[in-house]
């Protein structure tokens, strides 16, 4: 076997080993893209906070596709609780602005005349130098990691670009104070904060407004609920064996967030059976005590018909 | 050459694997419970307003009684007793059931009410509630009559039936300290052997100050205390009846007899006899008075102390040089080394409990007050500082009483610090106080 031979197999193999990767790669977002659905209903409420994935997001900031243009509302599921903000009138003001769709527009005004400046310089940098590294990555032809190299070399122009623009300070100095730009800018905020609750339910979905998903937000009450809870949870006991003991507790709930059963003790662990039944009735004293959880969303009202929680005494030592 | 697909296909079950291992335990958790673990320790709590008086002449004997529980449940730091200030209601018959909402808004999370009253035949008669304020419901009651006189002896008793309902273990308020009241100069300082409440009240001289005494040690039955005195010949071992004030020597041999502890079952003291330059362990037989040598051998042997099932003791012993602690079996036999920090370690005490063993540690110039498992593992030291010494376990395991001497012209104080070393306090005394030791449960 010659030199060539074996770069020709170590290509070969080359190619072989980039295409498993990719697919094991492939195979694994989408396990893990997949599998963020059961984080929703993830316990643990370190975690709970960080579990924005993809998915919410996406289905957040979707557009409705079948509905009517003639549509002004966003879609609200259900009403807003009375909060003690003086900002009602603004809401109002704000929703106008965003039915109108009109919100895009205003930004890219004040843009415009930059842009016809700014674009020549930055496709300038950005063709001449990227032509550069293009012409020496033309003479490997499909070598994958030339492509890689490639992508690389093709981030520097953009600083590059980016370190140009001192020069145009022009446009920035066109960024003047304008009170109407300034509503636009905050209206834009408004359709991913108001569309789920209102002041009124509005169930109609105008086409290319936020759709509702509050069902898609299941992991935001777990936190508050624990938080809330944990604010009654007062065990009295400092012994060094603390982190023995948990108490699984069951809780059937009402829809307006009050508990509507005495919570039920459901295993009890520990080295002893009376501080462990102490814990556990110090846990549905706290759950009852703590009431009402008026703040668990309603329309969720299935995901927490019944809360499951295991209490324990675990980070107190 | 081979190397490349290997390596390849190796990451690639790695990758998969590891993507369905995430896959797997997301859906573990998915299923799971809300997990609820408090942050820190905070205190319960509790309201506990004056116990209703039942004739005029009882108002007194009523906020006396609340006092005292408030006091041992403060104390303890398991609970925060709510300043009665803060009460925006008032329990005038402790028959009715509280208005809860009343006690919900300061924040209670335990209620306790009571009734005090001097019955017809001069006798006390105390009954008290313990109610869950979240859930409205009772979780205790009980009702006690008594001598006036022991008033506060049926406050401990209230105290321990709250703490036990409330933590799930038993409770150590209905108990007593016997310990060394140091009076006078540093020169001339006058020991005498008393006896207090395990809240400082209550306070009962035994001896007169006349000979030395030191290393009080409780029976179980509470009513008898073993301790040394220096007399007029050797220091000896003796046996103090604290209801008749009777006092005896334990054994008659020659030389110098100390440290003596009860066995758990009362029947037996253990204790060290010199033998020279060496000390070893002997245990006494206190109805057939024979003695029993556990060891023998050419260093000294002390403070043994008796793990609460008596199979085992530990004691110290400078056997390898330097004092340590050391387990053996009950009846003798080898011994095995359990500490093995830095410095020395002395006055072992074995938990009523069994779970752990407290100690006196020496070490960089330090005394040091801490607990370890029997085994010798988990050491936790505490307390420390100048000078602390002569660990004393309550009688539920959780609290660990010392004393502790700033040196100088000043002299000891008594305190309590908790197992996990939280909630050091210190012990109201007359006066300078020393080798504490604490009592069983009275009741």
């Amino acid at each position: 076997m010659t030199a060539s031979d074996l770069l020709r197999v170590l290509r070969e193999r080359k190619g072989t080993a980039l295409s498993v990767t990719l697919h094991v790669l492939v195979i694994g977002w989408g396990l893990m893209t997949f599998s963020t659905r059961s984080m929703e209903a993830l316990p643990e409420e370190d975690v709970i906070p960080v579990d924005i994935s993809v998915d919410q997001t996406t289905k957040m900031t979707a557009g409705v596709k079948n509905g009517k243009k003639e549509n002004p509302k966003p879609l609200v599921e259900k009403v807003a609780e009375a909060k003690p903000v003086d900002e009602p009138v603004g809401k109002i003001d704000k929703k106008e602005v965003v039915t109108s769709t009109s919100t895009p527009d205003p930004p890219p005004k004040p843009v415009e005349k930059p842009i016809e400046k700014k674009p020549d310089p930055k496709p300038e940098a950005k063709k001449e130098e990227p032509k550069q590294a293009e012409k020496k990555p033309d003479e490997k032809a499909n070598d994958p990691i030339a492509e890689a190299l490639k992508n690389e070399a093709k981030k520097p122009p953009k600083q590059e670009a980016k370190a140009a623009p001192p020069q145009p300070p022009k446009p920035k100095q066109e960024r003047v104070f304008d009170q109407s730009k300034i509503a636009a800018l905050l209206d834009k905020r408004d359709p991913s904060r108001q569309a789920v609750t209102g002041d009124v339910i509005n169930p109609n979905a105008a086409l290319g407004t936020r759709t509702g998903n509050a069902n898609a937000m299941v992991a935001t009450w777990h936190s508050a609920f624990v938080s809330a809870v944990k604010r009654c949870f007062n065990f009295p006991y400092n012994g060094q064996d603390a982190d023995q003991f948990e108490v699984d507790i069951d809780v059937q709930m009402r829809p307006d967030g009050t508990v509507a059963a005495p919570p039920a003790i459901v295993a009890v662990r520990g080295p002893s059976k009376t501080i462990g039944t102490a814990l556990g009735e110090s846990a549905r004293r706290a759950i009852e005590q703590c009431q009402s959880y008026a703040f668990l969303p309603k329309a969720q009202y299935d995901s927490w018909k019944l809360i499951q929680m295991t209490f324990g005494l675990k980070d107190l030592l | 050459m081979s190397k490349v697909p290997v390596v390849t296909r190796r990451r690639f079950m790695m990758a998969t694997g590891s993507a369905f291992a995430a896959l797997g335990v997301r859906s573990a958790w998915g299923q799971g419970r809300l997990k609820i673990n408090p942050d820190e320790f905070q205190p319960m709590p509790i309201a506990i307003p004056a116990f209703v008086p039942g004739t005029p002449a009882d108002g007194q004997a009523g906020a006396d009684v609340a006092g005292v529980i408030t006091n041992n449940l403060k104390r303890s730091g398991l609970f925060a007793p709510i300043d009665p200030a803060a009460f925006i209601d008032r329990i005038t018959n402790s028959d009715d059931p509280p208005r809860f909402a009343n006690w919900k808004q300061i924040n209670a999370q335990a209620l306790v009410v009571g009734r005090v009253t001097r019955q017809g035949d001069g006798r006390l008669k105390a009954e008290f509630r313990l109610w869950d304020v979240g859930t409205g419901q009772q979780l205790d009651g009980q009702s006690y009559v008594t001598s006036p006189e022991y008033w506060r002896r049926i406050s401990h008793i209230i105290s321990d039936r709250i703490y036990e309902r409330l933590t799930g273990e038993k409770g150590y308020f209905d108990s007593r300290i016997v310990f060394i009241d140091e009076s006078g100069s540093a020169e001339r300082r006058i020991k005498r052997l008393a006896l207090m409440d395990q809240d400082g009240a209550n306070v009962r001289y035994l001896t007169k100050g006349a000979d030395l005494v030191i290393t009080p040690r409780f029976s179980p039955s509470t009513q008898e205390i073993t301790y040394m005195e220096f007399g007029q010949g050797d220091p000896r071992v003796y046996l103090y009846n604290i209801e008749t004030g009777q006092r005896e020597i334990v054994g008659n041999f020659p030389g110098m007899s100390f440290a003596p502890r009860f066995s758990p079952d009362g029947q037996r003291i253990i204790m060290s006899l010199q033998q020279g330059g060496n000390a070893n362990l002997f245990v006494m037989d206190l109805r057939s008075k024979s003695m029993t040598r556990l060891t023998d051998t050419p260093a000294i042997d002390t403070a043994p102390s008796y793990a609460p099932d008596g199979s085992r003791l530990c004691f110290e012993s400078d056997r390898g040089g330097k004092p340590q602690i050391y387990v053996m079996a009950a009846n003798g036999g080898a011994a095995q080394r359990i500490s093995f920090g830095d410095g020395t370690y002395s006055t072992p005490v074995w938990s009523p409990r069994g779970d752990y063993i407290a100690f006196t540690k020496q070490a960089g110039g330090q005394f040091a007050i801490g607990i370890m498992k029997p085994d010798g593992s988990g050491e936790r030291i505490l307390t420390s500082g100048f000078h602390n010494e002569g660990p004393t376990f309550a009688p539920n395991g959780r609290v660990v009483m010392f004393f502790r001497d700033p040196g100088g012209n000043s002299g000891p104080s008594l305190f309590t610090v908790d197992v996990t070393g939280r909630n050091e306090q210190r012990e109201p005394t007359p006066g300078y106080a020393s080798d504490p030791a604490w009592s069983p449960l009275l009741s």
